[in-house]
């Protein structure tokens, strides 16, 4: 294994993310998921005679959010290229695709590890339709096609060759597909195969500049396969160099039953796709006014987040990190900060608190709680100020309020009673009755048995829970007992 | 000439005239031209006739019209029979290919739905050269197609069939496709007046391609005013193909010029080793006689000649070994009961369901795409064609319209060239013109050969989108005083 130290793995990504467009990227076809098979084509998903594509304004809009939230260099026309190769759940026997001039060039991604966010250099991101699906195995002597995802629009992002490991990877497809769903392009979902990953991967000697020859894996559908084909190819790869053998350049095939890879075909065998320009779609400006409005409705992204989070309001990188995960999560914690003119920084504490350790265990990424921002701004005041004891709020003002969100908080503290003032009196008079209760032991405290305190603590929790605040109780305890 | 029960019917005026007066109805006229197909049937120029359905629709039309005459679309009374690569929902189209046996179109091509609801009737649909490939409507799995002047002759390709359809006295108007001249090439061999429009202007939905960026629908007819009003019918935007233009339509009714007119044409047009004597002939005696009637008449010298003809077929080959891969076997047409696996229904069901000419044209096309071939063929194609666009540009600023003989031979006798495939390639060099700038043409007829008696045709072109013009033109050649 120690041999192995002295290799590193570079690797770069070929990534197809599916966008959630309502239609097919040249046709009107519908894109859901999990349709019947061949529900979802029209004669010119078919590919029949005489149809013709045409461009879904969707895709390119997508295309360009991503690019801009990349910081990609955009072209003066949007053209795509056809790719010739026949497959069965090719109906065209081309796919339409971007080869010549991608729509996005250049960019980079932020991704976090554990040292912090480091940019992976995007090398271009293109638009193109998906294939269908042929199944080979499920009939015999037969094989079955669905074409309901035929034509269905992908962005393919291709990454510079900037990652060195398997982690890497796993934290650029967590990157990637956190900004497709905070970009609202994608649903981001891997194993429906939303986002898919080829990988290239190559080893070479920790310091040395050059690239070694690299092998393509292909459709890994899933994380833990991709780090596994990783794993196998770094040690397949470092085994050949160490036997003075070279890594040839490969299309290999990975097994998940047992983790390992194997050929598929050579860099010589790789078919010639003949791309050329699709002739029945003309290329068309991209007006600079299309870019512009798009970067103008364009939202916060998750590192701008991250970073505001982090560095203004002093969160812990852990919750900045929890807090920027999805749009939602951030945009609340954010207007909840917002809400408070002063005593940001302690709000945003008592905030980030709240929402991680008390309502995202309940409510994961905000789906379904009940309350606006400025009802949670409202509910961390209440906390920053004591008006109630924490633990009365926490325990049953919140879930109170949860529950019947349309409340005025002031109202449920009373009609709950958890209001301070009256609290006092009452803790007071209950207190009372404790300390009348136990004339002995009073009597002994009072003689100099100071720990007898926490006989009269227990009994004044076990009776008055929660609604106080420990602290208090011990006062008026001790109070009591020195009258 | 073409008469029925004593009228003319060589023109949509007086049929409608006719059937106003009561002389025939549209039924009559219908069953007239099934008449006419049926008796010809020798000349092959129908691939099926839609008797049934042409016969009801003629009732409908009829009783309609007898309701509410002001009612009628401006078609009423035209009957068209349309190539057999052009969709109407419900009918087979094959492109007089074997690989599109028995295979019905689930959907018209706009340009017959626009057609239709203008109140023309579809009679039928024509042979002609498998997927619009050829000169002479003699690579078709149904056989060659007959020149009802000469039947031992050629009527020219590829829309031989409906050229054949209204030269034979079936119908008014016959629809073709122009990729290199199949409309004005096999109009100008049986004596008619044939029209390639603008590039775009005729949607393409529903034609079944060869070449994506020359592909247009044309007309064939004997009336120039029949085919404007076709045409304006026809032309227009359409949400179905993003390359039909949105240019104003042209108008449905020939417009007067006079005054001086400035012609050019080029010096290969009166000077080349193919172009026959009898053309050449003809040709020179109609640009006198333009001369003598005041207008300018130039030759000007076309650098790249010998350009014309490759780069075509280099352009043309090449979109068309993409557009005929979804010709597969695997949805739709003929698949191979040879076949056993995935590869050989791909590779059986071409290999026996493509004729000749296609195979040679995809190979071609697959070739000059390929890795290494592209730069020196596609690629340097596409410089020679803007190069020809741009000179082309230029010649409109000085010229009002293009002369050029049609083509450069005579009709042939069937067979005569079957050796010889380069020979029939070399004489598309006056219509390909059109197509490789996209500019509109008319084949208008010139005058019959003398010995044979075999028509012999010319072209006028004007700019992109100037329909009008070229309408306009022919009506001004056609009253020349020399005629």
């Amino acid at each position: 294994m120690r041999v192995h130290m002295k290799y590193e793995t570079v690797i770069g990504l070929e990534v197809h993310v599916q966008l959630n467009t309502r239609s097919k990227a040249f046709c009107g076809d519908a894109t859901d998921f999990g349709a019947s098979p061949n529900s979802q084509v029209s004669p010119i998903s078919l590919a029949h005679p005489g149809t013709l594509p045409r461009m879904n304004t969707r895709q390119i809009d997508s295309a360009i959010k991503l690019g801009l939230a990349l910081g990609s260099q955009f072209p003066e026309e949007i053209r795509f290229d056809r790719k010739n190769y026949f497959y069965t759940d090719l109906p065209k026997g081309y796919q339409i695709t971007q080869d010549a001039k991608p729509i996005c060039q250049g960019g980079s991604l932020p991704i976090r590890l554990k040292e912090g966010y480091r940019d992976i250099r995007i090398h271009h991101v293109h638009m193109e339709e998906d294939a269908g699906k042929s199944i080979h195995d499920q009939k015999e002597a037969h094989s079955l096609v669905d074409l309901n995802r035929a034509g269905v629009p992908l962005l393919e992002i291709v990454t510079e060759p900037d990652l060195r490991s398997g982690a890497e990877v796993d934290a650029f497809m967590t990157a990637v597909r956190q900004l497709v769903r905070y970009l609202d392009i994608s649903d981001g979902h891997m194993e429906q195969g939303s986002l898919r990953c080829d990988v290239n991967v190559s080893v070479r000697l920790k310091g040395e500049s050059v690239y070694g020859e690299r092998c393509e894996i292909k459709n890994l559908n899933s994380m833990k396969f991709a780090r596994q084909a990783i794993k196998h190819e770094f040690k397949r790869q470092t085994e050949l160099l160490e036997n003075g053998q070279k890594v040839s350049s490969q299309t290999r095939q990975f097994h998940p039953e047992n983790g390992t890879t194997s050929p598929l075909r050579s860099k010589e065998d790789a078919p010639d796709y003949r791309y050329f320009p699709e002739p029945d779609m003309p290329p068309v400006p991209l007006e600079m006014e299309k870019i512009k409005s798009l970067a103008k409705e364009a939202g916060t992204l998750p590192w701008e987040y991250y970073n505001t989070f982090h560095d203004t309001y002093g969160l812990s990188a852990e919750a900045a990190r929890i807090l920027s995960e999805t749009k939602e999560t951030a945009d609340h914690f954010l207007r909840l900060v917002q809400q408070s003119e002063n005593k940001q920084k302690q709000i945003a504490k008592t905030g980030s608190n709240i929402l991680i350790q008390h309502i995202l265990p309940r409510f994961p990424l905000l789906e379904g709680f009940p309350l606006k921002p400025a009802q949670t701004a409202q509910f961390c005041q209440i906390l920053v100020a004591k008006i109630i004891p924490t633990r009365a709020a926490i325990d049953v003002l919140l879930p109170a309020w949860i529950k019947a969100p349309e409340s005025d908080p002031e109202q449920l503290i009373a009609e709950l009673r958890l209001n301070k003032q009256t609290d006092t009196d009452e803790l007071r008079r209950a207190l009372t009755a404790i300390v009348q209760a136990h004339p002995k032991e009073k009597a002994i405290y009072k003689g100099g048995k100071r720990n007898l305190l926490g006989f009269f603590m227990g009994q004044a929790l076990r009776k008055v829970g929660k609604h106080h605040d420990p602290g208090e109780v011990r006062k008026l305890l001790v109070e009591l007992l020195e009258a | 000439m073409d008469t029925f029960q004593g009228i003319e019917i060589d023109s949509l005026s007086n049929i409608r005239e006719a059937i106003k007066e009561g002389v025939f109805s549209l039924p009559d006229l219908v069953d007239h031209y099934l008449a006419t197909a049926e008796k010809h049937q020798d000349l092959n120029a129908y691939v099926s006739l839609f008797s049934a359905e042409a016969k009801e629709r003629a009732n409908n039309l009829q009783l309609a019209f007898e309701t509410d005459p002001t009612a009628a679309g401006p078609l009423f009374g035209a009957v068209l029979s349309i190539k057999d690569n052009i969709c109407l929902a419900g009918a087979e189209v094959t492109a007089a290919s074997k690989i599109l046996e028995g295979f019905e179109s689930l959907y018209s091509a706009t340009a017959v739905e626009r057609l239709l609801e203008a109140g023309a009737i579809i009679i039928g649909r024509t042979n002609c050269d498998e997927f619009a490939m050829g000169s002479a409507s003699e690579h078709s799995a149904y056989g060659p197609v007959k020149n009802a002047d000469a039947p031992d002759h050629v009527p020219g390709g590829s829309s031989g069939g409906t050229a054949v359809s209204v030269q034979c006295g079936s119908c008014l108007i016959g629809l073709g496709s122009d990729t290199g001249g199949s409309v004005r090439q096999p109009a100008s061999f049986c004596g008619l007046t044939g029209l390639k429009p603008t590039y775009g202007r005729i949607s393409r939905h529903g034609l079944l391609a060869y070449a994506s960026t020359f592909d247009q629908i044309g007309l064939i007819g004997r009336k120039a005013e029949d085919l404007a009003l076709c045409l304006s019918v026809m032309a227009g935007p359409d949400e179905y193909d993003m390359t039909a233009a949105k240019e104003p339509l042209p108008a449905s009714e020939i417009k007067k010029t006079a005054g001086s007119k400035r012609f050019c044409y080029f010096d290969f047009c009166v000077d080349h080793a193919g172009l026959q004597r009898e053309v050449q002939d003809a040709f020179r005696r109609k640009l006198e006689a333009l001369k003598k009637a005041g207008h300018i008449v130039e030759q000007v010298e076309f650098p790249w000649r010998d350009y014309l003809v490759p780069a075509y077929y280099v352009l043309t080959t090449a979109e068309a070994s993409s557009n005929l891969s979804r010709y597969d076997g695997v949805r739709f047409g003929r698949r191979s009961p040879q076949a056993k696996t995935v590869e050989e229904v791909f590779d059986l069901s071409r290999t026996e369901g493509f004729g000749a000419e296609v195979k040679r044209r995809i190979l071609l096309g697959t070739f000059v795409l390929s890795a290494g071939y592209y730069d020196a063929y596609y690629g340097r194609a596409q410089k020679v064609r803007r190069l020809i666009s741009d000179h082309n540009q230029e010649l409109f600023q000085k010229y009002d319209a293009i002369l050029a003989p049609t083509s450069p031979i005579l009709p042939w006798k069937h067979g005569d060239k079957d050796q010889d495939p380069i020979s029939v390639y070399l004489a598309d060099i006056y219509t390909v013109y059109a197509n490789l700038t996209g500019i509109p043409a008319v084949s208008i007829p010139l005058e019959r050969d003398s010995e044979s008696g075999l028509a012999i045709g010319m072209q006028i072109m004007t700019n992109q989108f100037e329909e009008d013009t070229l309408f306009s033109l022919i009506a001004l050649e056609n009253n020349l005083p020399e005629k």
